[in-house]
């Protein structure tokens, strides 16, 4: 018990002391321009879900309907109002609000901020001394649940932050796939998301998470994620992004541990208006084996502006990785600022590469589909959808294709 | 159908052709000959009315109406197709997609057409990438099976493909512009071939050489054929003066 209180109030100092501390990419925000956003009724079935959160939550990709998934978490605001696991998978799986799972399960806490630094920055720091939920999820060993998980973090009041907390742990041989989307309600243009995601992955486990983002057009959003890969474990990570925000920054990082480790990450962009936009990912391959890739499509229009970083670190002679990064630009204002570090330390058998490419589209080709009989528009909405539908290596056919309409839908109003 | 009357185009700042005068019946399929550069290809690409081809005199008319003033997608409306000779490359645009566009749904007839043409395989790829030359060629008539246009143009149909490629390929131009009905021929078509393998398979009405601009002979293409195998292209300007 003693242990355990030392170890809160450890972390709750070091995260007062970084509540001012500035992130070292993207534009600084002013938390206190922002209020806490409130609590929610709790409903009973999914049913009870008002229209405008089932939109919502659509157009981050996740579909509130009975038997679309095998597990459900909601979160409105602060609160969890809704989470069922299907019958068909009780027993396989636990999900829940993680305030309640760190309550069941004293033993969690061994994973709380165990990754993620508590006082990396203000983001950070703001979501221990605010906390405002999360989900928990666990999948336990040797279950493979191909039917996915859905996650979904609303905010529907203006001008506030929700600052969550995510904790997934796979354990050993399990599988999971996990689809996360995260909105505001229709008519809530402005506030702060900062998303805390910790994921442990056990030895032979395997984990894709889709993440859609889709938010209002002053949104603020920080998410702060890391996971961690035990021993042939496998891990792909897509975020899609196409609406037009203030700023994201976020720069996931896959810690691999364990031996033959394979962990791929897919940015999906498409920046319109003042966006501002720094993504990527980060690889840090230390066991032998591991391998990677870190791919980003991006499309900039009118007056946004977007870094795409990849970074690979090895420190195993067997390792390698590949980096990625395709942009296309729109407007004569819009900005692609592509940054690729690959670092061998000590391991000079790593095999790290980048290719990267950024230019308009080509006039060739927007030509050729006219000639079929497509409009100048549909013709370039056509390649824009083909440029950003990035073949996904080793996740399901049912989640490519559901990425696939994420992108059909979000883009209709691509031009 | 078609009409072509005393054109002039330019490409990048240069006049290519200068005083083109040509006509094409319904159901009428014409060959069009010319050494490297002549213009055959910007002749096409005109007709299409692709960007960076400016008619600088002249005139186009398709089924009696000047097509000058339509985009190039208002001509494929119209009826008028191209199978390119060198196809872009469309990556995360499958052929199987653009061909659903092409025909609004009709998945069936997709799968009809790809067969036929030995494209089945190539549906779920990006158009055009990786595509070797035989199946960049069968993927272009793939579309145009399905716009089925009036006026089919086709650019060098049998450049970098075998000879078994070539017979599929000059047997499905044949069933496009519908050489084997005797009465009810509508689809006309004006082909570039450098080779002339395609005449085995498909009957072609007239031969056109194109040079220095502009129509120098017109006449039976395998006669054409024969006289340039034996004479030249040079030939052609000297007996036409």
């Amino acid at each position: 018990m003693k242990v355990k209180e030392d170890y809160l109030r450890e972390i709750k100092e070091r995260a007062e002391k970084a509540l001012n501390k500035k992130a070292l990419l993207g534009p600084d925000v002013d938390l206190n321009e922002f209020y806490l956003c409130s609590s929610q009724e709790e409903v009973d079935s999914v049913e009870s879900i008002s229209a405008s959160l089932r939109e919502a939550a659509l157009y981050a990709g996740v579909e509130l309907e009975e038997n679309k998934s095998s597990a459900t978490y909601l979160q409105v605001d602060r609160s969890a109002v809704y989470q069922k696991i299907q019958d068909a998978f009780q027993g396989k799986l636990e999900i829940m609000a993680v305030s309640e799972a760190l309550e069941k399960y004293p033993e969690l806490l061994e994973y709380w901020w165990g990754l993620v630094p508590v006082d990396a920055d203000k983001y950070t720091a703001f979501s221990e001394i605010c906390p405002m939920e999360g989900y928990f999820i666990r999948v336990f060993a040797h279950q493979k649940i191909e039917v996915p998980l859905q996650a979904c973090l609303l905010l529907s009041e203006e001008s506030r932050i929700q600052s969550v907390h995510n904790l997934v742990i796979l354990e050993e041989g399990a599988e999971a796939n996990l689809i996360t989307g995260c909105a505001s309600v229709r008519g809530n243009e402005s506030g702060v998301h900062i998303g805390v995601s910790e994921f442990y992955l056990g030895d032979n486990s395997r984990l894709t998470f889709t993440m859609v983002h889709n938010w209002g057009e002053n949104f603020h959003v920080r998410p702060r994620t890391v996971v961690k890969m035990g021993n042939n474990s496998f891990y792909s990570n897509t975020y899609v992004l196409l609406k037009p925000l203030s700023s994201l920054q976020t720069f996931p990082q896959a810690i691999m541990e364990g031996e033959n480790a394979d962990a791929n990450f897919q940015s999906i962009v498409f920046a319109k208006g003042d966006s501002y936009i720094d993504v990527g990912s980060s690889l840090l391959l230390k066991g032998g084996g591991c391998r990677g890739n870190s791919i980003s499509r991006v499309c900039a229009a009118d007056s946004s502006k977007v870094y795409t970083r990849g970074k690979l670190i090895s420190y195993h002679d067997e390792a390698q990785a590949h980096l990625e990064c395709k942009g296309i630009l729109f407007s004569q204002r819009a900005e692609i600022i592509s940054i690729p570090e690959l670092e061998v330390h000590g391991a000079p058998r790593s095999r790290l590469s980048h290719e990267a490419a950024v230019g308009p589209i080509e006039e060739e080709a927007v030509n050729y589909l006219r000639s079929r009989g497509l409009s100048r528009e549909e013709s370039l909405s056509l390649i824009t959808r083909g440029f950003l539908n990035i073949d996904i290596p080793g996740i399901p056919v049912v989640l490519k294709q559901y990425i696939d309409e994420v992108i059909r839908l979000t883009s209709r109003d691509i031009m | 159908m078609l009409e072509i009357k005393e054109l002039g185009v330019r490409v990048g700042g240069e006049e290519v052709l200068q005083d083109v005068n040509l006509e094409i019946g319904p159901g009428e399929v014409h060959i069009l000959l010319g050494p490297n550069g002549a213009g055959k290809t910007t002749l096409l690409m005109a007709i299409m009315g692709m960007p960076g081809y400016e008619v600088t005199r002249g005139d186009i008319l398709f089924q009696g109406e000047s097509i000058l003033p339509l985009t190039v997608e208002e001509r494929a409306k119209m009826g008028i197709g191209m199978a390119f000779q060198k196809m872009p490359v469309i990556p995360g645009v499958k052929l199987k997609t653009l061909g659903e566009i092409i025909v609004n749904g009709g998945s069936s007839l997709i799968e009809e057409v790809a067969e036929k043409l030995n494209c089945t395989y190539l549906l779920e790829r990006s158009i055009g990438l990786g595509f070797s030359g035989g199946e960049a060629k069968r993927a272009e008539l793939f579309q145009l099976f399905l716009q089925r246009p009036l006026l089919s143009l086709i650019d060098e149909p049998e450049s970098g493909v075998d000879l078994d490629n070539i017979a599929l390929i000059g047997k499905a131009l044949s069933e496009l512009l519908e050489r084997e009905q005797v009465k009810t021929k509508k689809r006309s078509g004006l082909i570039i071939t450098h080779t002339g393998y395609i005449l085995e398979y498909l009957n072609a009405d007239v031969g056109h050489v194109l040079m220095e601009g502009r129509i120098v002979c017109r006449g039976n293409p395998r006669d054409l054929f024969v006289d340039i195998r034996e004479k030249g292209y040079q030939e052609c300007l000297r007996c036409e003066r």
